[in-house]
């Protein structure tokens, strides 16, 4: 495909919202401020499974300024979650330590504080199970004995199979074999989940929330606390940072409007960032034992891999990662035969909820370890391994995923070119360098989970030209509102300056599933690209009256005839002129753009997404022999952007996509205390956000393969920067210094146990052919 | 105690006990709520402020040692009309994202820039490390900084 | 309600804290504050140090370096005499924290909150350093080494303060601080190596090892000076010299490292250490130039 010719499109534009950012302007939600308005706080558990057995709330409730106690016993409440495992307050049991068990509203923190001291709680201590692989041993504490529709505490199982896996064993001719892991870790925002709600005197509830699956986030609001969800407005504050950790409902939401309820004055819910460690949603480790095998021409014929998703407490997103993992193990590059076999399992730990990358970084730690091994046994060029066994452009893998454009290859070749791959892969063992590779499958066109994957958009044109775009996505800093912005400036004609874009207030805004999935650009894009063509339309059939001629194009807001270009008029002229007459009319347009994709069938077969965003990445690295600590000296990233509406946006993503993968690769953890099961280090030093020092510069190549159905061509990219991330590193650390690094994140004293016990490949059929 | 202070050329003055921090005192007391705030610790620096040009934590700063201090908060740094060239910088190179480090990083960066530092990536780097971004991956952050220090030189 | 007592003088500071029973000097306030906040301490009054001026700033007096007890880390980390003199010294300062909690901290607070994994302690102890304490009846001056009781304690009187530190920091004397961890910048001291060694010409005269973040205290490492000194540089004793200090250390095991992996990571630093000191002290090292803080450089030959 080539591309469109574009005058906004593929511009480096700043930041609609950058001026106010800049500027401490902008008002987060924690910076609101409504008159009356309470303080929140939430007793949590100290306990990782306990049977609550009293809560008396008297002392708190006598507590001078305190002004509503709530807990179980006195709200109405029912379960949510995937298979509603899970409840607001905690009534019979706690499952991890930061559960919710009472919260207070008072008029100031300090109080609120001092009334959470107040209030007794008995629990009877139940034996708790941290590890996953404990959980599944006969006889391991029940976490959820109130379920009887799952078997002991695996939640969910997720079996795919196609080919056969097991004659595409007998077939290899080389064949590696390893359990791969992956820690818990926290989604990181800067700034911390802040909620605020409020009921007005008619009983309507308004809840700021930066939040972006937005009308998901109603519906389980209304569904849990039995509300009528057409009387709730949710406004979206400005979000600082997500991440995935602000994607939909958490539980301190729920508490949040029931204090407002119990009070009948705004309350303000805010996250320290203790609880945020504790009590919001985590990235949940995974464990998968992977096989993989080529023939010996390095040709790959199979996967199997057995997955073990160490979920936590209850089921919130988390237990969907599955879903994209499975789509690295079948579908990075052509692989015939693949087999995976997932149990999602309860632990009495902090629970998975969606953090960018959502399964893939995990699983493609593990693929792409296994695809340098294989080339490692068969004496072959990893790079060129992966060249060789690359998707193309109208493949449509096992798994069903319709290939449409496809970069990959580009990527590869990109980063084998800037990294010197050829002349220093393998040639720097002296110095404990080392370069390492891996790539990435990712859906950019959607991911059709639910039953619709659409966004509406509205145009507004008003009498002063002003352009606002109504969106039903969700602006998280990513860059979305400047890029729909573009794209309708560009749909319709006319400067950036003219085109404002509203996208915050559910009682606006037409319905989107959210922003999730690399989405944003695609599918919110193309409904603004729609309802500005009908826009667009209308106001050249306006214009047409006044001009006499039907061939009128618009340019940087000039509507003028193709044929006789001295005809033309300021597009905003036309609007009035619409407007000012008798039986006049305004200009306005709506679409709604749901992608052309298929929800998987019960075989987890189906294209969910409209395009596939592919990339490859290139870590150079230094290892300290002596203490264990990587040092991270490049890396080089190429991507399949589809096409960039705003390259400075997508390298934007890119790059914090990259180091925020580099966290994950070499520093971030939630270590947990096993024998209690708590976090033995929620606080922002021990987690260990990369700073500045900690990432090199990340080298950006955007490949544009414009893909026919995107806008303009673009595919979505919000998260393809993190996932190779980790795999890329531990590839590096592996040609530094001869070792397979198993677990991520690569914390110096596991890189020295390893580097002491020799930990290296485990090549089970075929070794030494290389 | 009383402390008397000057905010951002404002005269302030204020009754304070010991465990008030400078940020309590900008946020909850004076409303300048542009300076943000991620942990309370020390460790993610989206609180810096100046106090007398040099760069702080405000969560840390105890109010009772700022008597006959001049504070600076990014409301301060901003001009009447438009920008001060590093916010600019920051607009131009899109090093801002979802916006909440920024204000916090544009105070120790503007530190930074003052205090001499070459126009060296690994100096920025090593300078702003007490500031931390999820969003941006930091490129673009030195890539602003970079440039005004060599505005700034030239 | 946290009262606050403003001192104009050393004096006035002592007869405060000597008065109020529970008063807690307040320097820097990054410790206080945070541990106000975070529930570890509970203090009633805090006494300001900031205005007591004459606790403040560095010199130097022929071969002895002079640091008051309120000059930030950040003074110390900007000082070219220092870089240039006692270089562990700033090394140190460099790598605490960030710029903000540089500026702020000072060098009084970072000693007395006493902390296992505190940067300052190392560098001080190889230069020999000895504190200056004021009290209520009178001053005294002890090794800096004495200062350390144990984990967050210190063998001050009630009523005592750090004034300053002293060392000697002579020509012939190169230092090298280095320490692991998990981030490159803004983390605590897995573990804190600091090493100094004096030469004649290319001779190792004395040779000096401290440790941190591996022991209750920071402490130096006995009988590095027999094992070095007399010869020129030699890696196979700055080895040995690893191995002893490893063997002296008594780390415990957290979320940031097993005991073992913290003796292996002395093992290893100390040698470092030792070498970029000796290159320092017998001027073979950019002058003021920071190592990088795990010491991964070349060999001295």
């Amino acid at each position: 495909m080539t591309a469109t010719e574009t005058r906004v499109v593929g511009k480096r534009l700043p930041k609609l919202d950058a001026p106010d950012k800049v500027s401490g302007r902008i008002q987060y939600a924690d910076d609101l401020d409504i008159p009356g308005m309470l303080t929140g706080a939430i007793l949590r558990s100290p306990h990782a499974h306990a049977r609550i057995v009293s809560i008396d709330v008297s002392k708190a409730e006598a507590l001078p300024g305190v002004k509503a106690v709530i807990h179980a016993g006195n709200v109405q409440q029912r379960p949510f979650g995937y298979g509603h495992d899970n409840l607001p307050l905690k009534d019979r049991k706690v499952r991890c330590v930061g559960d919710e068990v009472a919260a207070v509203a008072a008029i100031d923190e300090a109080t609120a504080k001092r009334a959470l001291g107040l209030i007794d709680v008995v629990y009877e201590v139940l034996p708790a199970v941290v590890d996953p692989l404990e959980a599944l041993e006969d006889g391991a504490p029940l976490i959820h004995d109130e379920r009887l529709d799952i078997d002991g505490n695996v939640s969910m199982r997720w079996d795919f199979e196609t080919g056969d896996v097991d004659k595409a064993a007998e077939e290899a001719a080389v064949i590696v074999e390893g359990t791969y892991s992956s820690p818990l870790a926290a989604p990181g925002a800067i700034e911390t989940h802040v909620v605020i709600a409020s009921f007005d005197r008619s009983g309507h509830l308004t809840v700021w929330s930066p939040v972006h699956m937005v009308f998901m986030y109603r519906k389980e609001l209304a569904d849990t606390l039995g509300l009528d969800w057409g009387n709730i407005t949710i406004k979206q504050p400005p979000v600082g940072g997500s991440f995935g950790g602000k994607i939909d409902i958490d539980t301190h939401d729920f508490i949040c409007v029931l204090l407002a309820e119990a009070a009948q004055r705004p309350v303000k819910l805010a996250m320290s960032r203790e609880e945020e460690f504790i009590g919001t949603r985590t990235r949940q480790p995974i464990h998968f034992k992977l096989r993989t095998g080529a023939d010996a021409d390095g040709n790959i014929l199979f996967r199997d891999t057995h997955v073990i998703s160490d979920n936590g407490a209850y089921n919130a997103w988390g237990s969907h990662a599955m879903l994209v993992a499975m789509n690295t193990v079948t579908s990075l590059y052509r692989v015939p035969n693949s087999r995976m076999r997932c149990a999602v399992v309860y632990t009495n730990k902090s629970y998975g909820g969606s953090v960018r990358g959502f399964g893939n970084p995990q699983s493609t730690f593990a693929v792409e370890q296994q695809l340098e091994e294989i080339a490692d046994a068969l004496g072959r060029d990893p790079m060129e391994l992966r060249i060789q066994n690359a998707n193309q452009a109208g493949d449509v893998t096992p798994q069903g995923l319709k290939i449409t454009t496809c970069g990959l290859t580009q990527c590869l070749e990109s980063v084998k070119e800037a990294s010197g791959w050829n002349e220093r892969r393998g040639k720097m063992k002296d110095r404990y360098r080392g370069l390492g590779a891996a790539a990435f499958i990712h859906v950019g066109g959607g991911a059709r989970i639910y039953g619709s994957d659409g966004c509406g958009a509205m145009i507004k044109m008003d009498d002063s030209g002003q352009i606002s775009l109504i969106s039903g996505s969700s602006e998280l800093g990513q860059g979305s509102e400047t890029a729909l912005a573009m794209i309708v400036a560009e749909e319709v004609g006319v400067p950036m300056s003219k085109v404002r874009v509203i996208h915050s207030d559910t009682d606006v805004k037409p319905w989107d599933v959210g922003v999730h999935a690399s989405r944003t650009t695609f599918v919110a894009g193309n409904a603004a690209r729609l309802a500005a063509g009908r826009a667009r339309d209308k106001l050249l059939a306006a214009a047409a009256e006044v001009l006499g001629k039907d061939d009128l194009v618009i340019e940087d807001g000039v509507i003028s005839s193709r044929s006789e270009p001295e005809r033309a008029m300021p597009y905003d002229k036309a609007i009035r002129r619409l407007l000012l007459r008798e039986e006049g009319n305004v200009i306005m347009s709506t679409a709604f753009y749901d992608p052309p994709t298929e929800n998987q069938d019960k075989g987890y077969i189906g294209n969910i997404s409209a395009t596939y965003g592919f990339g490859a990445h290139v870590a150079e690295v230094e290892v300290d022999p002596g203490t264990g600590q990587v040092k991270l000296l490049n890396l080089w990233t190429a991507h399949d952007v589809g096409r960039a509406i705003n390259p400075s946006a997508v390298e934007g993503q890119i790059e914090g996509g990259a180091v925020m993968g580099i966290g994950l690769a070499l520093t971030e953890e939630l270590p947990v205390r096993v024998e209690v099961g708590e976090l033995m280090a929620p606080n922002l030093h021990d987690y260990g956000l990369p700073t500045m020092v900690d990432a090199p510069r990340i080298h950006v190549d955007l490949i544009e393969t414009n893909d026919p159905l995107g806008p303009f061509g673009a595919k979505g990219i919000g998260e393809g920067g993190l996932i190779p991330v980790p795999a890329a590193v531990a590839n590096a650390v592996a040609d530094a210094v001869g070792i397979r690094p198993r677990q991520f994140p690569l914390r110096p004293w596991k890189v020295l146990d390893w580097i002491q016990t020799g930990e290296t490949s485990n090549v089970v059929k075929g070794a030494g052919r290389g | 105690m009383r402390i008397e202070l000057m905010v951002n050329g404002d005269p302030v003055s204020r009754l304070v006990e010991g465990s008030e921090s400078l940020l309590d005192l900008l946020r909850n007391d004076l409303g300048l709520v542009g300076t943000k705030w991620g942990c309370l610790t020390g460790d993610c620096g989206a609180c810096t402020v100046l106090v007398n040009s040099e760069p702080v934590v405000s969560c840390l700063k105890a109010c009772a040692q700022l008597d006959g201090s001049t504070v600076t908060t990014i409301e301060g740094l901003t001009p009447t009309h438009g920008l001060s060239d590093l916010q600019q910088a920051f607009v131009d190179h899109f090093a801002t994202q979802c916006g909440f480090c920024t204000p916090g990083m544009i105070m120790a960066a503007e530190a930074l820039v003052n205090s001499g530092v070459p126009a060296d990536e690994a100096a920025i780097r090593e300078g702003l490390s007490g500031n931390l971004c999820r969003c941006t991956g930091y490129n673009k952050i030195v890539d602003a900084v970079m440039s005004v220090i060599e505005q700034r030189n030239a | 309600m946290v009262e606050v007592l403003i001192p104009g003088t050393l004096a006035e500071a002592l007869g405060m804290l000597a008065d109020r029973e529970g008063a807690v000097p307040l320097a820097g306030g990054t410790d206080v504050l945070l541990d106000m906040r975070t529930g570890r301490s509970d203090p009633t009054v805090l006494v300001d140090m900031s205005r007591l001026d004459g606790l403040r700033g560095v010199g130097i007096d022929g071969d002895l370096v002079t640091i008051g007890a309120m000059t930030s880390i950040r003074t110390i980390e900007r000082d070219a005499e220092l870089a240039a003199r006692s270089t562990a010294v700033p090394e140190a300062a460099h790598v605490l924290g960030s710029v903000q909690i540089r500026v702020m901290a000072t060098l009084g607070g970072n000693l007395c909150h006493a902390t296992p994994s505190a940067e300052m302690p190392p560098p001080l102890l190889v230069h020999g350093a000895e504190v200056d304490i004021a009290g209520p009846d009178g001053g005294r001056t002890v090794p800096l080494a004495d200062l350390f009781a144990g984990p967050g304690a210190t063998t001050l009187d009630p009523g005592e303060l750090v004034a300053a530190v002293r060392y000697p920091a002579p020509s012939n004397l190169g230092s090298c601080y280095l320490r692991q961890t998990v981030r490159w910048s803004m983390d605590l001291a897995g573990v804190g190596v600091a090493a100094s060694v004096a030469v004649d010409g290319d001779r190792i005269t004395t040779a000096t090892v401290a440790l941190g973040a591996v022991a209750p205290t920071p402490f130096v490492v006995g009988g590095v000076a027999d094992l070095m000194a007399d010869d020129p540089w030699d890696p196979e004793r700055a080895g040995e010299a690893g191995r002893m200090a490893a063997a002296a250390s008594s780390p415990i095991s957290d979320a940031r490292g097993s005991a073992d992996y913290r003796c292996s990571v002395v093992a290893a630093l100390v040698p470092r250490a030792l070498g970029i000191a000796y290159r320092r002290a017998i001027g073979g090292w950019p002058v003021g130039r920071f190592s990088p803080t795990n010491g991964l450089v070349e060999e001295p030959a």
